[in-house]
């Protein structure tokens, strides 16, 4: 499988206060586990089990990722600006493997 | 049309009859749904079906291996009153569960929109965790035409 690569979508700039939209995506496959491959064995299961959002270091929001999310796993949520700093977000994959992404935005 | 409306004792009775059976056949009081049940084995408590939880899927949608889900839950987050998570479960998958958010005060706004995997047709349920500990439960049918394996 290709190295699961990270995107995101944070605004650089933010009103005080100012409910702001982010994007992030994940290339992934989501191996369910439930699958067999052409010799009839089962593909053991590979997904993204969890997401986390920190801004600032303090986590705002995070995610329990189960085999029903679909592949590329894809979420759009939201964060209240409050001062400037970094949005920092972490894809952890079975096996410990864990991807990371960050942005910055500037609080005015 | 006239002697079509009077109504003779013994229709009266049948009509009575009638009613008595179908109320004897819906749930007994207090015997929940199965989405409430099944959400009350999984999460400990039962939820209650509120209209401050809005569950949008597709009603139908030709591939069940990215179905779009969205949600949003009518709600401050403030520190006093704010969710503290979803959890969307797929009750026809082979595996029921399909993802929980935790939001915080600072999400600022308890909506979520992605995509997810349905095994077959079914009534895909959210349960939202609010900070006063109540459970709020919507349900949505979707049909879809290539089922997703999950």
């Amino acid at each position: 499988m290709a190295t699961p690569e990270p995107r995101i979508r944070v605004p650089n700039t933010a009103a005080k206060g100012e409910i702001l939209e982010v994007k992030a995506l994940i290339t992934h496959q989501m191996e369910t586990g439930l699958r067999r491959d052409a010799t009839g064995k089962l593909m053991p299961r590979k997904i993204i089990n969890a997401f986390s959002c920190r801004y600032n270091g303090e986590l705002v929001f995070s995610v329990e990722l189960h085999e029903a999310v679909a592949a590329n796993p894809y979420l759009e949520f939201h964060l209240r600006a409050e001062e400037s700093g970094t949005i920092e977000f972490a894809w952890h994959e079975d096996g410990g493997a864990v991807y990371t992404a960050r942005g910055t935005l500037t609080v005015t | 049309m006239s002697s079509g409306s009077v109504m003779t004792r013994r229709a009266v009775l049948g009509t009575v009859a009638l009613a008595g059976a179908a109320l004897a056949m819906r749930p007994a009081r207090g015997a929940p749904d199965p989405e409430i049940a099944l959400a009350e084995q999984l999460f400990g408590r039962a939820p209650v079906p509120s209209e401050r939880l809005q569950l949008d899927m597709p009603a139908v949608f030709p591939n069940g291996y990215t179905v779009p889900l969205a949600f949003e839950v009518d709600c401050p987050m403030t520190d006093a009153d704010h969710v503290r998570a979803v959890h969307v479960v797929a009750p026809r998958n082979p595996l029921v569960r399909v993802a929980s958010f935790h939001f915080t005060p600072r999400s600022g706004r308890a909506r979520i929109s992605t995509r997810i995997r349905l095994a077959e047709p079914q009534n895909v349920i959210a349960v939202a965790e609010m900070s006063d500990g109540v459970l709020l439960l919507a349900k949505t049918r979707v049909e879809v035409e290539v089922n997703g394996c999950a």
